[in-house]
């Protein structure tokens, strides 16, 4: 066997894994017969073993042939005329050492979740979600082209959104999921007309036509000008993900969902999905100045935002939300300096810290007391001194702005959100009064 | 090439066409005498499932024609009485499988011997319809399916007002489609240098397409339907989509260039589907959501149909099949739902979760089969459709993203406020039966099945989408060819009428009889 059929077969696995985890625990479900806890979090738990083992042998194969990379062509989806939707998979430097970290991860919090969830009702549910979840990520990671992309990209927004509304009795869980979701769903416009202009540019969404798959050194294949509208696109589909300003509003209200799955989406992996894309395209960024200034922009400016909200925030897990953000905008500032391996150590990094953080955030008393006792005294945070250098006036004027959450989420919804929903309830009461007239009777008597 | 009828495979469709319209009219008979007695379901499904199973037959004999159209009647001179190509082989089994679902899911209160007689005769019209392109058939045929279903509407309790919209629109659609058609065929334009009244009969056929389809600004009957009719009357009138496939065969075909009736229509088409997506959000309760909904895809569909690509077409075709099957599975789980516990608003979270968990998987599922999940048929035709769009007009495959993601967002505040929000029980207290259980799955299972190997569904469909777009206008008469002696000099702008109508003259007078 060659090495390329062997990292074929490898990248496969990887992707397979978590794709025949779901469908083992998702068919029993729907027929009315789900598993039992250690059936599903065994069966769960294999799955992503066996994706993060894969690729730590592709990891291997690939470090010995100084990563050059594969290309594994699966099979072409549809074709109709010259658009083809191909299921490419890339195997290179950079997606191989993220799926042996995003799998690897998922297993982690699996196992933790076993436990976490014990006898929760909705049990199944969540691990299905999670299943769905690590099977989007993997097939993100390893896609070599839009299209396989775009369906990575929506399972990571559907199973976020769910797991966010998986307390779905808590009314303010409901609201924080349809929140993320919608913010998704609008940043979702950015990556698929990415898909079609792409795909209009060079007659198919693989990557390989557009800029070559030799991470991080890619050559740019189209026209400057394509390269910056994809670029343009890709960067708006980030902002939901991320949670960028003025998109940034779901994010806290995000950890309303179980905190194992809290931690490996919004610490660890869906937050940083953007930065992955944009990683993958960098040669297309290069070649795209308006986009790098834009990510540089809305990266330092959510940054800063970021920073400010989340020191007067009062409970831990809205704390490490804002500290997210923080870190995820860094990493958006970094890509569009034109770095490469910076924002990717950077991206393993964060998620690594922060997801261990949230984990261990429901027993944040528990390790401060341990603490204390250790140090003989509270570890107390005071202020960090370019803010208490500032006068007290000021100081307070920031301290009101920070609670306001920089006045985003207002502005937002008094600019944009409440004159659409407006609308459109006018727009239904004038085709509920045309239809009580059409049909002659009263306003009273419709049912 | 068109295969005639002698073929085994000619004979094959024309015994599957037979049996896919008389199964479902002869049960009907039954039930309207009274003899079907405690068996009505059985009887209902048992001849659906008999037509379901002869449209896969007619699907098969298409296939063996390597893909040629099938054509057999000559009693209006060229006018198809029957007429099979990729698209309605196809279109066929979906017609069954929806009709079949439908009567399967339905709660055993609807299942009444003067409900069952208009569902099984609505289904043996629209299978009829679905077989023929002839323009007067397809006339009659409107003019049954509109009938059946506003009868149902009548008949229901608090569905009398729903019915009188319904039949408003319906009246002016029957007497667009009748008098254009008719003028179509009294004045071809290909006989005369004005053809001024056969262009204004190709206009009133537009009219007609849009009235039937509930496009803006004749959208109106559409929720008012959902809201009023039962949900089996709603499913059954709207989802074979009569009108875009009268739209395929009367309107769409051209050599030349696209009709510029289909123009028109495809930009209303394109309002059509972002208002009713936008208007799906605002919706207060759920049978509104699904009336906007619907109308939303729908209209997807007839913009699609209005491309210059092959792409647009089956993208168009492959929505009209996805959204058809996954706006019928969340119609069944909600007419499943309301059965156990009424109406359903959408004002306030509803948290009916841990009352019905299945349902509100099956919902969910549906839901996002609906807006394009991966690994489903929609997020192939989502696809298809704006790619195809936005090759063709860049404002065409915007507003189609658009009317995507809103429907998306609708679709899943409808989700949160029906099953999420504070429950009184905390275990399932309705349960799902087994048939509708089954019901579901299978209408899942099409689903993702035909969204992961999409294939050879989109090869048969992009066969029918380039016979649709490529096949030639009828060329000029031969010397030797008398009865083609008034074949047009110049394309009419509905090639694709004109190629139906393509009569000679002695016969046109038996049409307008």
């Amino acid at each position: 066997m060659s090495s390329h059929d062997l990292i074929s077969l490898l990248v496969i696995a990887q992707l397979a894994a978590p794709l025949a985890t779901l469908a083992t625990i998702g068919l029993p479900a729907l027929a009315g017969r789900p598993l039992g806890e250690t059936a599903t979090t065994r069966l769960v738990g294999i799955g992503f073993a066996a994706g993060f083992l894969s690729g730590v042998a592709a990891l291997v194969i690939l470090g010995g042939r100084s990563f050059r990379p594969e290309i594994v062509h699966l099979a072409t989806w549809f074709a109709v005329g010259h658009h083809e939707a191909t299921i490419n998979l890339v195997a290179d430097a950079l997606s191989v050492p993220y799926v042996c970290f995003s799998s690897g991860l998922c297993w982690l919090v699996n196992a933790f979740a076993g436990k976490y969830l014990h006898r929760e009702p909705g049990f199944t549910r969540f691990f299905i979600l999670l299943a769905l979840f690590g099977a989007g990520m993997n097939l993100m990671v390893l896609a070599d082209s839009i299209d396989v992309l775009f369906a990575g990209w929506e399972c990571l927004g559907i199973s976020s959104a769910l797991l966010i509304g998986f307390f779905h009795e808590r009314t303010n869980a409901v609201k924080a999921a349809l929140r993320a979701f919608t913010t998704y769903r609008i940043c979702d416009v950015g990556i698929l007309t990415a898909s079609v202009v792409v795909h209009r540019a060079v007659g198919s969404g693989d990557f390989d036509r557009l800029f070559g798959v030799d991470w991080p050194n890619g050559t740019c294949l189209v026209s400057a000008t394509t390269a910056t509208v994809v670029s343009l696109l890709l960067v708006f589909a980030t902002l939901g993900k991320t949670a960028q300003v003025p998109f940034s509003g779901w994010l806290p209200r995000a950890m309303e969902g179980p905190t194992p799955s809290s931690a490996i989406f919004y610490g660890a992996l869906s937050i940083h999905a953007g930065a992955y894309v944009l990683l993958r395209c960098e040669a297309l960024l290069e070649q795209a100045p308006l986009a790098r200034a834009s990510l540089i922009l809305i990266g330092t400016g959510t940054a800063i935002h970021a920073s400010l909200v989340g020191r007067v925030q009062t409970d831990l897990k809205s704390v490490l939300a804002y500290a997210s953000m923080t870190q995820a905008s860094l990493i958006l500032v970094e890509i569009g300096l034109g770095w490469r391996v910076i924002p990717l150590v950077h991206v393993i990094g964060h998620a690594i810290l922060r997801s261990l953080q949230i984990l261990r955030s429901p027993s944040a008393l528990h390790d401060r007391y341990e603490l204390a006792a250790a140090l003989g005294g509270h570890p107390g945070s005071g202020n960090s001194w370019p803010l208490s250098m500032m006068p007290k006036t000021w100081q307070d004027h920031l301290y009101r702005v920070a609670l306001d959450r920089g006045y985003e989420e207002m502005a937002v919804s008094r600019l944009v959100v409440g004159p659409i929903v407006r609308l459109l309830d006018r727009a239904a009461a004038a085709e509920k009064a045309w239809i009580t007239w059409l049909s002659g009777e009263s306003a009273g008597d419709r049912r | 090439m068109i295969t005639p009828l002698m073929t085994p495979a000619g004979n094959w469709i024309l015994y599957g066409v037979a049996v896919t319209v008389a199964a479902p009219l002869a049960a009907g008979g039954l039930a309207a005498l009274g003899m079907a007695g405690r068996s009505l379901r059985m009887l209902a499904v048992a001849a659906t499932a008999v037509s379901f199973v002869a449209s896969l037959m007619i699907a098969v004999g298409w296939q063996m024609t390597n893909g040629d159209p099938v054509s057999f009647g000559s009693v209006l001179g060229e006018g198809r009485l029957i007429f099979i190509d990729g698209l309605n082989a196809v279109l066929l089994p979906y017609v069954g499988l929806v009709a079949l679902a439908i009567l399967l899911v339905a709660p055993r209160r609807s299942i009444e011997p003067a409900m069952v007689k208009r569902m099984l005769l609505g289904t043996a019209a629209t299978f009829a319809l679905f077989a023929t392109s002839h323009p007067l058939a397809l006339v009659v045929l409107w003019a049954v399916t509109a009938q059946l279903t506003w009868r149902s509407t009548r008949v229901t309790p608090g569905g009398r007002s729903a019915a009188r919209v319904f039949a408003i629109y319906m009246w002016l659609a029957f007497a667009c489609m009748a008098v254009g058609t008719a003028m179509l065929v009294a004045d071809p334009p290909w006989e005369r240098s004005s053809g001024l009244m056969g262009t204004s009969g190709g206009w009133l056929v537009a009219v007609a397409v849009m009235l039937r389809k509930g496009i803006v600004p004749f959208h109106s009957w559409y929720p008012a339907l959902f809201s009023g009719a039962p949900m089996a009357t709603a499913l059954a009138a709207t989802m074979p989509q009569v009108a875009s496939y009268t739209a395929v065969r009367l309107l769409v075909g051209h050599a030349d260039g696209v009709a510029t009736e289909l123009e028109v229509l495809a930009q209303f088409a394109l309002i059509t589907a972002v208002y009713g997506a936008a208007l799906a959000l605002v919706q207060r309760d759920l049978r509104g959501f699904i009336g906007a909904l619907a109308m939303s895809q729908s209209a997807l569909v007839l913009a699609g149909l209005s491309g210059r690509l092959p792409m647009e077409l089956n993208g168009a075709f492959c929505v009209w099949i996805s959204s058809g099957l996954a706006i019928t599975g969340i119609g069944l789980v909600t007419w499943a739902l309301e059965s156990r516990a009424g109406d359903i608003s959408l004002e306030t979270l509803q948290g009916r979760f841990w009352d019905a968990p299945a349902l509100a998987a099956f919902f969910l599922l549906f839901g996002m089969a609906a807006i394009g999940l991966p690994g489903t048929l929609s997020f192939v035709a989502d696809d298809l459709i704006v790619s195809g769009s936005l090759d063709d007009q860049l404002h065409a495959g915007l507003m189609v993203i658009a009317a995507t993601v809103l429907c998306g967002i609708a679709t899943m505040r409808c989700w949160f406020h029906v099953f999420g929000g504070p429950s009184a029980v905390d275990s399932p207290k309705h349960g799902i039966l087994p048939r509708e259980r089954l019901t579901l799955i299978t209408l899942i299972a099409v689903l993702f099945v035909l969204g992961i190997w999409p294939g050879p569904l989109v090869r048969a469909l992009e066969k029918a989408a380039e016979r649709v777009l490529f096949t030639p206008a009828p060329q000029p008469p031969a010397a030797a060819d008398p009865p083609r002696a008034a074949a047009p000099a110049a394309p009419y702008s509905s090639p694709g009428l004109l190629r139906l109508l393509n009569v000679p003259s002695a016969t046109k007078g038996i049409l307008l009889c």
